[in-house]
């Protein structure tokens, strides 16, 4: 799959999986990366710089508050979507 | 409540954050693992639905066609009997008698196994009057004089108000009395039977005493249940299809009443009991 598409997917799929956890504080903490807009409502996620060090900024925005156990629950979330990418193109947060 | 000015120290705070997001990360996979199992509660729920609607419709189509081949049958014993078919010697007509008895024990199964499935699904109606109880008990017990007798026993009443007034279907509930001093009958080979009606609160509580072979206690469990046929029940009565005193269960519940039997076990004779609500 390109990669452009499947980095918003990746972005949402870590924010729900935090929002189980935590409830809608995951989507604000989301909205506080630079380089993601997030609107909750229409579950959506868009990008703007480099896709994969926003989404290293995003797990690293839960991980700083939350601790290592939220990086694992990002890390876990997305395993299939990058089962299907290349080395190269996997963020390294995710890695 | 106390407080104090000294600022929550960063590390701290971090500490207690990171230790309920690892709390809230075990509730959300508890909640994960319990959606799971009501999904698969659901399925599983789903196909039961299915297998129980697949038995209901084996359960009409089986019967329906047994019943029509007895029917059939029946009708064709009836002519012999009746001289149809012309002269039959005795022997012959001996065996239409007894082919004919077979037929109509075999309706009369499947009549009860028919109406138990109907009463499951609830599609039974019950015409629920203003009546007295006393009049149904009293018919069936003279409907039951005559077989108690030809085994030697005795039906006794202890009635003693001339009324018992209730909300129910006479034709259902005759069925629950009849049930229950059909099997008194059958289950007793000596002594005798004892029907008794006394208001009790707000019910009527009528019992069916007997002198016979009792209740074991693993028998007990499964009296009222669809299917339960007693251990030793079956070695007296054969052709117990278990499906009575399942059937008088659901009926005296449709009536807002309760039944359940007392025996103190094997030898020592049953007592069976329906409460319902007077009115």
């Amino acid at each position: 799959m390109n990669p452009t598409l499947q980095f918003p997917q990746i972005a949402i799929r870590i924010i729900k999986e935090q929002a189980l956890v935590i409830g809608p504080l995951a989507w604000s903490e989301a909205s506080k990366v630079t380089g993601l807009t997030v609107d909750e409502s229409q579950n959506s996620a868009s990008f703007s710089g480099d896709s994969k060090d926003v989404v290293n900024r995003l797990v690293a925005q839960y991980e700083r508050i939350f601790g290592k156990a939220s990086h694992a629950v990002c890390h876990d979330a997305v395993q299939d979507l990058i089962s299907q990418m290349s080395p190269e193109e996997i963020p390294s947060s995710l890695k | 409540m106390a407080t104090t000015d000294t600022p929550i120290d960063p590390e701290e705070y971090k500490k207690v954050t990171e230790a309920m997001y690892k709390q809230n990360l075990e509730l959300a996979r508890l909640y994960k693992q319990v959606e799971v199992l009501n999904n698969d509660l659901g399925t599983a729920n789903d196909s039961l639905k299915e297998l129980i609607k697949q038995r209901e419709n084996l359960v009409h189509l089986v019967t329906h066609k047994v019943k029509g081949s007895f029917t059939r049958s029946k009708y064709i014993f009836a002519g012999i009997l009746d001289g149809t078919f012309g002269e039959v010697n005795t022997e012959i007509k001996k065996r239409a008698e007894q082919g004919l008895e077979s037929d109509n024990m075999g309706i009369e199964t499947v009549d009860l196994v028919l109406s138990v499935a109907n009463m499951q699904k609830g599609i039974v109606k019950y015409d629920m009057k203003e009546m007295n109880l006393k009049e149904i008990v009293e018919k069936t017990i003279s409907e039951k004089l005559m077989p108690a007798e030809a085994k030697g026993l005795k039906i006794e009443t202890e009635i003693k108000e001339p009324e018992y007034k209730i909300l129910g279907d006479a034709f259902w509930l005759k069925e629950v009395i009849n049930n229950l001093i059909e099997n008194s009958i059958k289950y007793s080979r000596t002594g005798s039977i004892l029907v008794k009606m006394i208001r009790q609160d707000a019910k009527v509580l009528l019992s069916v005493k007997d002198t016979g072979i009792g209740i074991s206690d693993e028998d007990k469990k499964n009296l009222f249940t669809e299917g339960g046929r007693g251990k030793d029940s079956v070695k007296i009565n054969v052709d117990s299809t278990g499906y009575g005193l399942y059937s008088v269960k659901l009926i005296v519940e449709a009536h807002n009443g309760r039944v359940w039997a007392e025996s103190e076990g094997v030898d020592m004779g049953s007592t069976f009991f329906v409460e319902i609500p007077l009115i």
